[in-house]
């Protein structure tokens, strides 16, 4: 296999947005070639991920996305693994240019659900989960997650406040990231006090629905040396678990998290403590916790306690979600996986501004799809 | 009948539908074309009480299509007595944690449009 790098990256600001799904998809695209220093034409291939472009009325996005771009004549593949759907496309990008089939792609993420409103989405969302067992019997995705932080609580005897930290921790990042979609800091007493979506998770515990695009340029070492600043994928894992939460032996634990990250650790011949910072799948609190746990930075049972007691923060022991998370940053479900390797990028290359990790060499993006039924984890370098 | 549909047909007499695999004994839901321990596809079907024990649930209170007059109601994870085995289900009439303490008796008691009904016992 060959060294694979990234090399630029764009995203639109997350939240509601006016445009159409394939404007904003072509604004982070065209934003990621230009960071790259490259022209379309080094293009030799796309792959694009996307859940709902129905609701925009847009399927088959590749076509139109490359046409737009200048290039129709390059293919493109649309890849749907839910949530999970940006990191999965990332990783089919890379293996495509670490197997020596394309010296440069582009990998871009896209969701436009909002102006489709709280009932469709939270409705087709859960056309995401084993729907025989779990949609069909009225489960949304809180309900799923707040039933993984049920099962917690009372295996790990945590409190309500200590899930409540995560989402005080991800919305004061965030604050500091003019592209996330909830810019403002909150306290635990705000989580607290927020209505119940799906008990024991309040409004605040939960990621919002979001709109918003994010693209990387994939390429080989040798291409990205001649073009601009880049970074190495060092290591790429995927994993799955059972599709319905019953099916699973702990539902406080997400399997394809662990198959994944051993993969990407292995590769990259690093342990867990040799990562500087971490954009992790945060759709809610509790699946923060749940994260930090199974890739390895605490012990099963104490990731609630850590980031209560601080040790997730900005610059602490090991920084979860600089960028703000799906939390504060926002959760459009296709670009989510790509947005988290365009953060990574921009940490390692001193562009993260006000939330910049300090002297970060090495950091890791994890996004699953449904409740981590599909699950890719990445490792990134600086050169 | 596809298996979900014995699946559905079983739920609706209270009942469990599962499959024994012929190759490694382990019982796995009917809906599982291959074991999942030991690859084969033999198995033979087995009728379980629909009993068990709330393992976890939630109570939705933002619900998808079609479940806003029932809100709120539980899905329920439900731990299946003498099993290892878990199936989860709709649960109406829960509005507060008190009503479903985890670890509380419950039963399947149908199948209908909100998929597996399970109930408190
Ligand atoms: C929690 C949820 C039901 C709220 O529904 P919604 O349609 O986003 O709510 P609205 O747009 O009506 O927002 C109402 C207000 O709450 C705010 N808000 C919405 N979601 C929020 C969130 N998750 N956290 C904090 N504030 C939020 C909005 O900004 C808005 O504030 P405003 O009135 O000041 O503008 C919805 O965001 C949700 O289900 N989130 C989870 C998404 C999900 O499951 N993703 C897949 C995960 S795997
Ligand atoms: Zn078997």
């Amino acid at each position: 296999m060959r060294n694979v790098c990234v090399l630029g990256a764009g995203s639109t600001r997350y939240g509601k947005l006016d445009d159409s799904i394939s404007d904003i998809a072509a604004q982070a695209s065209a934003d990621a070639i230009q960071g790259a220093g490259i022209s379309p034409k080094d293009i030799e291939a796309s792959y694009i991920a996307n859940v709902f472009g129905v609701a925009d009325k847009q399927v088959h996005l590749g076509p139109v996305l490359m046409s737009t771009l200048g290039i129709p004549d390059r293919p493109s593949l649309s890849i749907e693994s839910a949530c999970g759907s940006g990191s999965i496309a990332f990783r089919e990008a890379y293996a495509n240019v670490a197997g020596g089939f394309y010296d440069c792609v582009i990998a871009t993420g896209v969701e436009k659900v909002t102006h489709t409103g709280t009932n469709w989405t939270t409705t087709y969302f859960a056309y995401c989960s084993d729907f025989f067992y779990e949609g069909q019997a009225g489960a949304s995705f809180p309900g799923l997650f707040a039933s993984m932080a049920r099962a917690y609580i009372e295996e790990f005897k945590i409190t309500e406040e200590d899930l409540a930290a995560v989402a005080v921790k991800n919305h004061e990042n965030g604050a500091k990231n003019p592209k996330a979609h909830l810019r403002k800091g909150i306290t635990v007493e705000d989580v607290m006090s927020s209505a119940v979506v799906a008990s024991p998770l309040k409004l605040y515990d939960c990621c919002p629905f979001s709109d918003g695009a994010s693209s990387v340029i994939l390429c080989t070492e040798e291409f990205a040396k001649s073009h601009g600043k880049y970074v190495r994928v060092v290591g790429s894992g995927r994993g799955g678990s059972p599709a319905a939460l019953q099916g699973r032996e702990r539902l406080t634990t997400i399997p394809s998290t662990k198959i994944a990250a051993k993969q990407a650790y292995e590769m990259a011949g690093i342990t867990p403590d040799k990562v500087d910072f971490a954009e992790v799948h945060d759709c809610f609190t509790i699946a923060e916790v749940v994260d930090t746990e199974d890739l390895g930075f605490f012990e099963k049972g104490t990731g609630a306690r850590a980031a209560a007691d601080g040790r997730t923060g900005l610059n602490s022991d090991i920084p979860v979600n600089p960028s703000g998370g799906l939390k504060s940053k926002g959760h459009p479900i296709g670009a989510t996986g790509i947005g988290q390797v365009a953060e990574a990028y921009d940490q390692l290359t001193g562009r993260a501004g006000e939330r910049s990790v300090r002297g970060a060499e090495v950091g890791l993006t994890h996004n699953f799809g449904a409740t981590g039924a599909s699950c890719a984890v990445h490792l990134f370098a600086r050169p | 009948m596809t298996p979900k549909e014995r699946m559905a047909e079983c739920a609706r007499r209270g009942r469990f539908l599962a499959a024994s695999c012929s190759k490694c004994s382990r019982t796995n839901p009917c809906t599982a074309r291959f074991c999942p321990s030991c690859g084969s596809p033999d198995s033979e079907p087995v009728e379980m009480e629909g009993t068990g024990r709330v393992a976890t649930y939630t109570i939705i209170t933002v619900p998808p299509a079609g479940f806003e007059e029932h809100v709120p109601y539980a899905f329920v994870v439900m731990a299946l007595d003498g099993s290892d085995l878990r199936i989860s289900g709709f649960m109406a009439g829960i509005s507060a944690p008190a009503d479903l303490p985890v670890g509380s008796p419950a039963r399947i008691a149908g199948f209908d449009e909100r998929g597996i009904i399970l109930e408190r016992t």
